[in-house]
């Protein structure tokens, strides 16, 4: 039981990371490479919004998430929309830069010490017993929450609301979705928006349970497998591909050797590339663009 | 004019050799930022704000104290780059490495062909420091390997009250794991049963799958030798799993608000730097010299760059004028530096021995009762012989 737990919560940590560069992909076709500065700019939000509103927590945290929000909507206004007709990779180029910039920034803002917000918040991370003498910590369970409420969240805003189909329109076809009337900024814009918020959200929740620190930023890159595995345009494969992904790590932790972990992500990932390079639930075509 | 500016160019030049050649020029190459940054940022912060804080009391043997320090991120590439600048340029005296161990053979490999001597601050003393150590490569930092699983599992051993079944934690990094493996081996000769070794990726999102494969050994004790986030995120998720036993681990520069923040009775740090809750005249000392220098850190982080500066303010003083990489390798030959209680006793190197003749431990613990830092052995050394 303890094991499944492990796996789910590690699950959600990679599909909470991987949905951000799942959103900006399918709609913008643009690989962001500054995702884990975006993440740990979201957790440095939650950082300095706790020192703010000292005794409130859950103002801390709105603050937070509305910070990550608005976050991605100014990179998008500020650097991405000026992307949009370039190449892919002047692109994807743009956000490595942007992630060396934004780097350089959080240090020197925030220094290189370790922080603990969730100390900052007043909150304790408890541990919470479960059915068959498993153990879950507080953070673990705000995360496996936290996940299922965005990816819900998601798919209803995908396929319920206008703006959904708007973006999933403007994946699909950009041309003709702008020869139809929508306002392509505008939904790019809102990917990015979405992106970094469940990308912060995501560095919060680590950063609440491991504490604060630069070494965040290369946790957002390791869940890349993941979203390749699942593939690259699709939520659904972000979630298949982090509980694959997952399942794998804790396994070879738990039964064959721990070292094993780090590397196994890769192993999945180039056996998928050799079976199905598109990924479980990727689209095919998608692989000639990338 | 052409002359006048000339004049001028030539002024500026000798008056740049002059200043030069004025002081006592050291050069660091540090991980001032990167991912592991806030391990050595602030030991090279506090050893300048020493230094600067020197130069205001008029220097050493009368002349200033110059510190260059370029940033290597941690890099290789760049630790090479900084070495051959500081070298070619800056033509220092001593160059100083406070980053990962991974920069260490590039820096080696150009202290080599200077003929300048290479001092680890900060950083993993390397083996080559301990005797018969290296000609040209000497030592600082508190840790030091094989020692501390030494001090550790002595302390084990004279604190349990039952067999003793030790599990292991580390960070995949080469230094912890061969630390580890030494201590798993170390453990045996000393009569323990050691059930589980656990080493874990840098960096790792979750510790929980490591510790749960450690708390079903069911160890009584858990010790962990690596950097500060695997030690203690290990222990913590250990803990979170309901896991009851005591856990030790090195006393890195975060240990003492580390400690007030975990409040765990049964989790010990052991290190070889004075803690700042003694409150040592020297302590007041680094307050003074950390608020003149504005420095961000906390006070406790600042004690490693202290001792680095005191040596460096040794070793100078003991560099005759004009200073030459040679004198400055003969003075630090026959080193002994008063460390003014900041560790157990004087830091002494000689021609065989770069590291230190002796090592001293205290182990600390948070008091749940008294709600402070205890002190739960005081030093007790060990002799440095290879």
């Amino acid at each position: 039981m303890q094991i499944a737990v492990n796996i789910a919560v590690l699950a959600s940590i990679y599909a909470l990371i991987c949905c951000g560069y799942v959103l900006i992909y399918r709609a913008t076709r643009v690989l962001s490479l500054a995702h884990g500065e975006l993440m740990m700019l979201g957790a440095y939000g939650l950082y300095a919004t706790a020192s703010l509103f000292k005794g409130h927590p859950l103002i801390a945290l709105a603050a937070a998430a509305g910070l990550a929000l608005a976050v991605g909507l100014a990179v998008y206004a500020a650097l991405m929309w000026r992307m949009t007709g370039e190449s892919v990779l002047a692109a994807v180029l743009a956000t490595i830069a942007l992630g060396i910039l934004l780097r350089g920034a959080m240090m020197l803002a925030f220094g290189t010490l370790t922080q603990h917000p969730l100390r900052d918040l007043g909150w304790e991370n408890a541990s919470i017993g479960l059915p068959g003498g498993a153990r879950i910590s507080a953070v673990g369970a705000a995360l496996i929450l936290s996940t299922g409420l965005v990816y819900g969240g998601l798919f209803a805003f995908l396929r319920g609301t206008r703006w959904g189909m708007r973006m999933r329109a403007a994946g699909q076809n950009p041309l003709l979705a702008a020869q139809r009337g929508i306002g392509l900024h505008g939904i790019y814009a809102l990917s990015w928006g979405l992106a970094t918020f469940t990308g912060g959200l995501a560095g919060m929740l680590i950063a609440l349970d491991a504490g604060l620190e630069s070494t965040l930023v290369i946790i957002g890159l390791k869940a890349f497998p993941a979203a390749l595995v699942g593939g690259l345009d699709s939520l659904v494969g972000a979630l298949a591909g982090s509980l694959v992904v997952a399942s794998a790590e804790v396994l070879l932790i738990q039964y064959v050797d721990p070292l094993l972990s780090d590397v196994v992500p890769f192993f999945v990932l180039l056996a998928m590339l050799v079976v199905r390079p598109w990924g479980l639930f990727g689209t095919r075509e998608e692989l000639d663009r990338v | 004019m052409k002359l006048r500016l000339c004049t001028i160019a030539a002024g500026a030049l000798f008056a740049g050799a002059a200043l030069a050649q004025d002081a006592y020029v050291i050069g660091v190459s540090g991980a001032m930022t990167g991912p592991v940054a806030g391990n050595y940022a602030p030991v090279v912060e506090a050893m300048k704000a020493y230094l600067e804080h020197v130069n205001g009391k008029g220097g050493v043997n009368g002349r200033k104290v110059r510190v260059v320090v370029l940033d290597d991120q941690a890099q290789p590439s760049r630790a090479a780059a900084n070495a051959k600048q500081l070298l070619a340029q800056e033509k220092v005296l001593m160059l100083l490495n406070t980053s990962l161990s991974s920069t260490y053979a590039p820096m080696v490999g150009e202290s080599k062909r200077a003929g300048v001597p290479l001092y680890f601050a900060g950083s993993v003393c390397p083996k080559e420091t301990y005797p018969p150590a290296d000609p040209l490569q000497f030592c600082s930092t508190a840790f030091g390997a094989n020692l501390d699983s030494q001090a550790a599992l002595a302390f084990v051993r004279s604190q349990a009250k039952q067999p003793v079944r030790i599990g292991f934690a580390a960070m995949a990094i080469p230094i912890a794991r061969a630390e580890i493996d030494y201590a798993e081996g170390l453990s045996k000769t000393l009569g323990m049963t050691p059930v589980e070794k656990q080493i874990s990726p840098p960096p790792t999102p979750d510790y929980t799958p490591f510790a749960t494969k450690l708390k079903d050994a069911n160890p009584n004790w858990v010790f962990s030798w690596s950097p500060w986030v695997s030690q203690v995120r290990t222990f913590e998720a250990m803990r979170r799993l309901g896991w009851s036993g005591s856990y030790i681990t090195w006393a890195h520069l975060n240990a003492e608000e580390e400690l007030a923040r975990i409040r765990d009775g049964q989790f010990y740090v052991f290190g070889t730097n004075a803690f700042v809750e003694d409150n040592l005249p020297v302590h007041a000392e680094i307050r003074a010299v950390a608020a003149r220098a504005n420095l961000r850190y906390p006070v406790s982080y600042l004690t490693e760059g202290f001792v680095a500066g005191l040596v460096i303010e040794n070793a100078l003083k003991n560099t005759p004028w004009p200073p030459t990489p040679q004198k400055a390798l003969a003075a630090m030959n026959r080193l002994k530096v008063d460390l003014k209680g900041l560790r157990g006793g004087p830091l002494e190197w000689t021609k065989e021995n770069h590291f230190r003749t002796r090592q001293y431990y205290r182990v600390w613990r948070w008091d749940p009762a008294k709600n402070q830092i205890a002190r739960v052995q005081d030093w007790q050394a060990i002799e440095v012989k290879r």
